[in-house]
């Protein structure tokens, strides 16, 4: 499989996308953030699309930053102000956006491939250059999470007494929800703004079944990421090749990392009973 | 450092120069987008090539993702085969992608183009659906003999004669065309289809075209209300017998304006071809037989 | 009296929210080694006028002093000691993560924490008998183990100020005896407590001073003088009360 260059580039980005994914999935999951992640997916849209119209593929990356930025911004003042709860404010936002983008992208005439391109992503035709871009989007994201990581875990485990302590609680949100919108930007290209969400959110909760502590959560995420890239990547390959059956890479990367969840959850559920009981036999004091 | 090293894999992930030039089996390797581009192909081409066809019948040309088997493909050919007229802008990004150093064959090298809605983005380049005419239709099949003898020069004179012989077949469908609408009076030859793909087609054999159900290329666009109605209230004026659906497009918004308008749809098995030809191994699997049966279900339901 | 001595003064303060008060004339001064209670019934205001020191709750009126300034620029200063309730048990963290998470205010939020903080922080989970327990998972812990890691937190982030919520709050007794152990030590060593119960025998017990509040501050001073029947009925009105000598009482407005 690995002949062929394109298949390659292909999971070289899957690769990059695992690294930034396992660690920034950690953090989505411990602020409970997986329907600010889903909105910031959505509220993509309408920037990968301006950006599209304006500068053909290359304008991609330009407009989906943009508009990750911006909603970014605009999710963190929105629940800061207290104007709405966070819920209807994010689904305000993301439905919003969303639409304004499927408004733009059907005024062009030749949407529809336009459209499949932008929701599931176009893994096998990612060039040099566009891995290029996302390998220092990756740089940037994992300093910004190095440098947040603590104050996240702080701030998502007690949030008084981390404002309490003096971390400003809107600004490491922003940052946060800044990471996150990078992460959806990083990875619409390969993935689509629709299946990117599974990056964000299935790597820590599949992780969380089978250990307790976060930074383990993290490297485990990114391995099993990683697995599900080559795995997703093979089946396809073999599908198309051998079989003659058409599965976009994307979405067997996806349903793999999912699979993976869906096998270790009963293991999860086996290590908490095992866990469960030590814990009576240890409460002795 | 981790980065570093996915970068460097990226970049050593071989030539693709050691690919292309190999063809299959002695065989010419051809790869042909559209379902009509790949049958000319193969009719010049004959046995001297191994055509990969990338659009399936039934598939949007639009609306298209490479899978692995194609672009393995595509990086193996000497020849790819396009349609042109901005049809495949997808193809672009997929060749490069595979790594194909071949050449390019583009079908539609002076071929007369109409420009189609002027308030469609897409007919920027023009509208694609040549192939429509057979005159165009002849010129086409030059340009790809043109692009297969000069990839492969020892079969030259095998391509100039499928050349000559399809050609005249191809006079030949246009000779029918023209007898059968010379049947049907013109006030009558009133087209309203599932798309507007027959542009070439209406001004070939002068029919009027008095709408179609989806506004822009695209297959996917709907109706707005107000164009629903000016469309029905366009149908009635004008006294239009049928409204035709095509294979590669659901019947449904057809069905529903042809109630609206009091008037016969024509779909189903009777669909006509317009993005696509039939299924392989049926006569309308060639271009032939789908244009041959295209004028026949006009004819029969706009004449009688 | 300098006020380097005095960790907590409130000058006829008035505190609240979006710019109403919604707890007023308060009035007291805390100094190091000694231990307040904020007594009262629900909706007292003991949460807001603790997170007016924390920052979270505004100064209205009047004016608050934290550890000699202002309370506006004493953000992170004092330590703070929340219900064990209000965390979420299944959060992958330790017990000795927890206890880290106090020295942040000090590290600072970019530096990495170093070998002096991780010592600290089992130091501290010493003080309160867990040691051994730095690596289990926080919510495997029972309640009153919870409490004292929380505790410990505190303890760990070296302030000259501690501001408990509720500390012992269905709490196992060897947990509360191990927590008082823990506070006891820190005011011999000059720290400021602040302590909201809803127990007046503890209140009683182990403070110094007592400040009680219902909408306004009602009286502060020794427990002698602030738990007297007279006071409390006026205070509490209406309101179930845990008299100091362990009798429950309904008192009608």
């Amino acid at each position: 499989m690995f002949e062929a260059p394109f298949m390659v580039r292909a999971f070289a980005e899957l690769a990059l996308l695992a690294l930034i994914c396992g660690p920034v999935s950690v953090f989505v999951f411990a602020r409970r953030l997986s329907f600010v992640a889903d909105a910031l997916t959505h509220t993509v849209f309408p920037g990968v699309v301006i950006g599209f119209a304006a500068a053909g593929a290359e304008g991609i990356f330009g407009g989906a930053l943009v508009a990750g930025v911006l909603t970014a911004v605009a999710l963190t003042l929105l629940t800061r102000a207290g104007l709405l709860s966070d819920d209807a404010a994010t689904a305000v936002v993301l439905t919003a956006m969303f639409s304004v983008g499927v408004a733009l992208v059907s005024r062009r005439s030749s949407y529809t491939s336009d459209l499949t391109t932008f929701l599931f992503g176009r893994i096998l035709t990612v060039t040099p250059r566009q891995l290029a871009e996302t390998a220092v989007l990756a740089v940037v994201i994992l300093a910004l999470v190095a440098v947040g990581a603590r104050a996240w875990i702080f701030r998502a485990f007690d949030p008084t007494g981390s404002a309490a302590a003096g971390f400003r609680t809107t600004w490491l949100d922003l940052w946060l929800n800044l990471v996150v919108a990078l992460v959806v930007v990083a990875a619409v290209r390969a993935v689509g703004t629709v299946l990117v969400i599974a990056l964000l959110v299935v790597p820590a909760a599949a992780a969380r079944t089978v250990t307790d502590r976060l930074p383990a959560m993290a490297a485990l995420g990114t391995v099993l990421t990683l697995l599900a890239g080559y795995a997703g990547l093979w089946v396809s390959w073999t599908a198309s090749i051998d079989y003659g059956v058409r599965l976009t890479s994307a979405t067997a990367v996806v349903l793999i990392l999912v699979l993976a969840y869906a096998v270790l959850l009963p293991v999860g559920r086996l290590r908490a009973k095992t866990v469960g009981r030590a814990k009576t036999v240890g409460q002795a004091r | 450092m981790a980065v570093g090293a996915v970068l460097a894999l990226a970049a050593c992930g071989g030539t693709p120069g050691d690919q292309a030039g190999a063809a299959t089996g002695g065989k010419l390797a051809v790869v042909a987008t559209t379902p009509e581009v790949a049958d000319f192909v193969r009719t010049i081409g004959a046995d001297e090539v191994a055509v990969t066809q990338i659009i399936k019948p039934n598939v949007d040309p639009h609306d298209y993702e490479p899978t692995p088997a194609d672009l393995q493909a595509i990086g193996a050919a000497k020849v790819v085969v396009k349609n042109g007229v901005g049809l495949e802008k997808w193809l672009d990004q997929t060749i490069e992608s595979a790594g194909f150093d071949g050449s390019v064959v583009d079908s539609s090298q002076g071929v007369a183009l109409r420009q189609g809605d002027p308030g469609d983005e897409e007919m920027a380049d023009g509208d694609p659906h040549i192939w429509h005419n057979p005159v165009n239709a002849k010129i086409m099949v030059s340009n790809i003999e043109k692009g297969l003898a000069a990839a492969d020069p020892g079969h030259a004179q095998t391509f100039a004669k499928n050349l000559a012989a399809y050609s005249s077949q191809l006079d030949q469908l246009d000779s029918a065309n023209q007898a059968a609408w010379a049947k049907v009076p013109v006030d009558q030859r009133k087209l309203v289809t599932n798309h507007d793909a027959f542009g070439y087609y209406v001004d070939r054999y002068q029919l009027d075209f008095v709408g179609s159900v989806i506004p822009s290329m695209d297959t996917s666009a709907e109706l707005s209300a107000r164009q629903l109605q000016n469309l029905v209230a366009k149908i009635k004026a004008t006294g239009t017998r049928a409204i035709f659906t095509e294979s590669s497009l659901p019947p449904k918004t057809a069905e529903a304006i042809a109630q609206q308008a009091g008037v016969q749809v024509v779909g189903g098995e009777n669909a006509l071809y317009g993005d696509s030809l039939g299924a392989p191994g049926t006569p309308q699997g060639t271009y032939l037989g789908a244009e041959q049966h295209n004028t026949e279900t006009l004819v029969a339901a706009l004449g009688g | 009296m300098a006020d380097t001595d005095t960790a907590l003064r409130y000058a006829s303060a008035a505190l609240g929210y979006r710019g109403r008060a919604v707890l007023t004339d308060v009035d007291f001064a805390l100094r190091g080694g000694r231990t307040l209670a904020l007594v009262g019934p629900n909706g007292a205001g003991k949460s807001t006028l603790i997170k007016s020191v924390l920052g979270l709750a505004e100064v209205v009126g009047g004016a608050v002093t934290v550890l000699g300034r202002p309370v506006a620029q004493a953000r992170g200063l004092a330590a703070y000691v929340p219900q064990v309730d209000s965390l979420d048990a299944d959060f992958p963290v330790s017990a000795a993560d927890v206890v880290l998470m106090g020295r942040y205010r000090r590290i600072g939020w970019w530096r990495p924490t170093g070998r002096a903080d991780r010592q600290a922080a089992l130091a501290a989970l010493d003080r309160v008998g867990l040691a051994d327990r730095a690596r289990v998972r926080f919510g495997l812990l029972s309640g009153g183990q919870r409490q004292r890691v929380l505790v410990a937190r505190a303890i760990a982030a070296e302030s000259r100020l501690l501001l408990l919520d509720e500390p012992l709050n269905g709490v196992d007794a060897t947990s509360q005896a191990a927590i008082l152990r823990a506070l006891g030590e820190l005011t011999a060593a000059g720290a400021a407590l602040l302590i909201s119960t809803h127990d007046l025998g503890l209140a009683a017990r182990i403070a110094d001073q007592v400040c009680l509040l219902n909408g306004r501050q009602w009286a502060a001073g020794t427990p002698a003088e602030v738990l007297t029947g007279e006071l409390l009925r006026r205070a509490y009105g209406g309101h179930a009360v845990d008299l100091p000598d362990g009798r429950t009482v309904l008192v009608e407005p």
